[in-house]
Formats: C-alpha cells, sequence, structure tokens
C-alpha cells in the first residue's frame, strides 16, 4: 500500500530526512514515534504530497508521489494534529462543505453521531471546545471512506473517554482494511494501536518492528514483589527469566506470604530512551 | 472541476458573511459613481474659480486607470483576506490534501476572483469612464490590471500571518500603485527608474498607445507572480 525507498528531503541545504525506506502492508497501522522536530510530520507530509523536491521513491496506494493528480485524495484521509475547519460554520455545514469535494461520501449525521457530536451539529465551530475539533476534525477525515488514513496526533487534547472513542474508531477502520499512518509521540497508544512503528529521530528511522518485539527484544520484563520481615515491608526484583532461581520468591509463594506481586515490562518509551539516547515525551 | 467550484463557492459564502469585505467589493461601484460625476464637476467648479479652460480634464485617462486597478485590487484585497482567514484555520493547507488540491485552491483564491474583477472591471470602465476607450484597449487594461492585483493579492498573502497584518501590508502595497501616475508627470528617462512596476507599464502602454508596451507590462506582473507563487506555495506547505 505504501512503499519509500531511498527517501531523502532537506528544508535548507543540511539534510533533514535521511535516506528512509519502509513498507507499510494494506489494512496495517503503522506509526511514526519520535520526539518533536524528529520529521515526523515532514514524512507525512511527503507521503501525503504536500512536500516535493524530496529524493527517492514514495508510492502510495499505487501512485508515485510527485506525479499525482488530485483524484489521488478521493482515497486519502488526513487528519492535521490542529484543526482545519471553517470557524463561521456549524459542524454539519463544515462537513457537508468537505463532502462535496468528494465522489462519495459516508452519513454525516451517522459520523457525527459517532464522536457524539450529533447534538451540537447545527453549532459553530467557534463555539466548540478544543476536544470538539479535534473529534469533528477526525471524522472529515473519514468522510470520504479513504483506503489510507494520515492521522497526526489524533487524541492530543482529548480526555480520556474521548481518546478511547476516538482509538476504537480508528481499530474499527483497521477491521474494515484500511491502511492507517500514526503520528505520535504517544507511547501508549502506539503501543496499543499500531501493527508496527518506526522510531523517527534526527530525520532518521532508528528501530522498525511491532512494539511487542522492539519491547520484547529488551528482555528485561521484571517481576516486582513485596513481603514482610519484622514487621518491615521489603521490595524485591526478579528477571522473568530467573524466578526459578530465585529463593526468596520461591519460598514466598509456597509459604503463601507474599504482600504483593506485580510484572514489570519495559515501555516503548524506554525503548525509545534506550535506543535514541532522547525522550519521547 | 466540481470540487474547485465548491470551493469557489465556500469562497464566496465567507465574503457574504463578512459585511466589511461584501463592503470592500461595492467600493469600486461607488468610486465609479464618483469619478464619473464628481470629477467633472470637481473640474467645472475649479475652471470657475481659477478662471482656466482645464485644469483635471488633461488627467481624466489617469482617473480611468484607477478606476480600472481600483476594481481587481478591492477584489482581489478580499480574496487575500479570505485567504488569510484560512491560513489562520489551517484551511487552505488542508485544501492541498483535498480532490481540490494545491493548484485548484490558488486557482480559486486568486484566478477565478481575478477573472470576475476583469469582467466587473470592463463593465464599470465601459460605463464609467471619462474618457473614450475603444473596447480592445479597454480590455486589455483591465487584463493588465486583474494580472496586477493577482500579484497584489499574492503578495499579502505571503508576507502576512494573519487578517490584520494583511491590512496594514494592503496599505503599503497601494506603492505598487505607483507608477500609474509616473507616465504622466515624469517625461524623462527618470520615469524607468518605476520599470519594476506593472502599473508603471500599464499606464505608459494607454498614454504612448505602443501596442509592444504590453509586453513588459505582462512580463512583470507575470514576474511579482512568479516570485511570490513560489513563497506562497511553500506556506501551503
Amino acid at each position: 500500500m505504501i512503499s519509500v525507498k531511498n527517501l531523502n528531503f532537506s528544508y535548507t541545504r543540511t539534510p533533514f530526512i535521511k535516506n528512509v525506506g519502509f513498507e507499510v502492508k494494506t489494512g496495517e497501522i503503522f506509526g511514526f514515534l519520535g520526539p518533536s522536530g524528529a520529521g515526523k510530520s515532514t514524512l507525512q507530509k511527503i507521503l501525503t504530497g504536500l512536500l516535493t523536491g524530496f529524493k527517492g521513491s514514495v508510492l502510495v496506494n499505487g501512485e508515485a508521489i510527485g506525479q499525482h493528480n488530485n483524484s489521488f485524495y478521493e482515497n486519502i484521509g488526513v487528519d492535521f494534529e490542529f484543526p482545519s475547519l471553517y470557524e463561521k460554520l456549524t459542524a454539519y455545514e463544515n462537513l457537508k462543505f468537505f463532502a462535496s469535494l468528494y465522489q462519495k461520501h459516508r452519513d454525516i449525521n451517522t459520523l457525527l453521531s459517532k464522536v457524539g457530536l450529533l447534538n451540537d451539529a447545527n453549532k459553530k465551530v467557534s463555539d466548540f471546545s478544543k476536544g470538539m475539533k479535534s473529534r469533528l476534525n477526525f471524522i472529515k477525515a473519514l468522510l470520504h471512506d479513504p483506503q489510507v488514513l494520515f492521522l497526526d496526533e489524533p487524541t492530543s487534547g482529548l480526555d480520556p473517554s474521548n481518546a478511547r472513542v476516538m482509538k476504537d474508531l480508528i481499530l474499527n477502520e483497521k477491521a474494515k482494511g484500511k491502511t492507517i499512518i500514526l503520528t505520535t509521540h504517544n507511547m501508549y497508544d502506539a503501543t496499543e494501536l499500531c501493527d508496527r512503528v518506526a522510531f523517527i529521530v534526527d530525520g532518521n528511522i532508528k528501530a522498525l518492528d511491532t512494539p511487542r518485539n522492539l519491547i520484547m527484544k529488551r528482555g528485561a520484563s521484571k517481576i516486582a514483589y513485596t513481603y514482610s520481615d519484622s514487621g518491615r515491608e521489603i521490595k524485591m526484583e526478579v528477571p522473568l527469566n530467573k524466578t526459578s532461581e530465585d529463593e526468596t520468591f520461591l519460598r514466598l509463594i509456597r509459604t503463601n506470604c507474599l504482600l504483593s506481586i506485580h510484572s514489570g515490562e519495559p515501555t516503548l518509551n524506554d525503548i525509545f530512551v534506550e535506543l535514541t539516547g532522547r525522550q519521547l515525551q | 472541476m466540481r470540487p474547485l467550484f465548491h470551493c469557489f463557492h465556500i469562497f464566496l459564502r465567507q465574503i457574504s458573511r463578512d459585511s466589511m469585505l461584501f463592503a470592500v467589493l461595492t467600493a469600486p461601484v461607488l468610486t465609479a459613481c464618483a469619478f464619473r460625476f464628481g470629477i467633472p464637476y470637481a473640474e467645472v467648479l475649479l475652471c470657475a474659480y481659477f478662471d482656466k479652460v482645464s485644469i483635471l480634464s488633461g488627467y481624466y485617462l489617469l482617473f480611468d486607470l484607477f478606476l480600472a486597478v481600483m476594481t481587481p485590487y478591492m477584489f482581489c484585497f478580499a480574496s487575500s483576506m479570505v485567504m488569510l482567514t484560512e491560513l489562520d484555520e489551517n484551511m487552505a493547507r488542508y485544501m492541498a490534501v483535498t480532490p481540490v488540491g494545491k493548484q485548484g485552491y490558488i486557482m480559486s483564491r486568486l484566478v477565478f476572483p481575478g477573472t470576475i474583477a476583469f469582467i466587473v472591471s470592463v463593465i464599470l470602465m465601459h460605463f464609467f469612464s471619462l474618457t473614450m476607450w475603444s473596447a480592445p484597449f479597454m480590455t486589455l487594461t483591465c487584463f493588465l490590471t486583474s494580472l496586477l492585483s493577482i500579484a497584489v493579492s499574492l503578495l499579502l498573502v505571503s508576507f502576512s500571518h494573519n487578517r490584520v497584518e494583511g491590512m496594514a501590508l494592503a496599505k503599503l502595497s497601494g506603492m505598487i500603485m505607483l507608477g500609474l501616475p509616473v507616465p504622466f508627470f515624469l517625461f524623462s528617462r527618470t520615469q524607468y527608474l518605476f520599470c519594476i512596476l506593472p502599473s508603471f507599464w500599464i499606464a505608459k502602454l494607454c498614454v504612448d498607445g505602443n501596442l509592444l508596451l504590453t509586453i513588459p507590462a505582462v512580463l512583470t506582473s507575470l514576474l511579482w507572480i512568479l516570485v511570490l507563487y513560489g513563497r506562497f506555495e511553500k506556506i501551503l506547505s
């Protein structure tokens, strides 16, 4: 669905995107993970045809970026990080306008209802809260039922319940076979949603794999447990693959004296820091 | 073309909902009336007062040229204000990733208004000009002023970050029109100091009546458009 080979791009004379290459299969959620200024948005702009003047080959939905025509966007949905909506129009008018730009589109009221905005359909966007604008902006990208979705920080600024609604909608699109490129610096979103993630730092892909593989490669899952000794609470940790060698742990299990036990797996953020020396958030 | 027309429709809708921009579009008609009826009347009063045969009538062509510039200038100003609002609302960039496309967006915001401005300009010139114009020459002049206004519009959207800055820059952009009176008042080679201004060549074309002057008038406008378009395209990305 998406194929990027030897991609190089620079805004100035200094190279910014350096020799990037990856493939995204149909129906996959592929995440760009990296700190601000790493090149995630630039990559997304290149993939959506906003930025030209790059070197290398970029194919999206079978079309070479740079030689695509406007009908290419009939099957591309983009959700920018910052809402792009006509503030003086109502939510419904906004969606109706965008729907008019495409040959086919989904039912507007159904989409509004999915993100809990049906009752606010006739309210001007300027009266919307940040979260409402984000949700409206998101369904705008789904309006024409595109095959490829580019989502930039889709849950940014949303409360947990609305973020959940958005994540469910993203997973729902994946279930329909849509290919999704998710740009984020939220490791939890990436771990939950992405089939594969690419760590982007300084315009380079530092690692590319499934979140699980990236975590497991570190091989440092631990068990943390506590027990009482002479009235004091003792905290201990043991690597998951060495539990049988921890006599204290085994004894506590046999005697039912454990006060608490937790498994501790590294997060994508830990892996990111380890591989790149940079923080995600 | 369908997305493009829908995009233009929303542009018109925005203007119709903005009282300031709506007023801007009526300005050329008011100016045309003021020029057509006010200036000959002022000429009569001035000649009587100063006891002269003519004072303003020698510059009627200049007034006509200002009128020919005014209509596309005001239309393109309104267009620039809409574009700056759309840049503010991230709409301009979003249009580039819809079937409208980057070029389509620019077309609907510059070429379409420029074309309408050209037509309105020809109509106003036909009914309100102070001097006699042949139809082809009037059409040519209005085409050139429309081209110039597209350059002005690009100047506003390329160098302003919002409507307030755009309005401030619009006042400054009046400098581009400074070339209009030059052939009327400067007769030496000094006048060519203004050769970078398309308005200078438009005025010179009308004063001299030499059709070859259309070439520098078109080329200077295209040069402005080309340079400013490059800058604006970067903003859209």
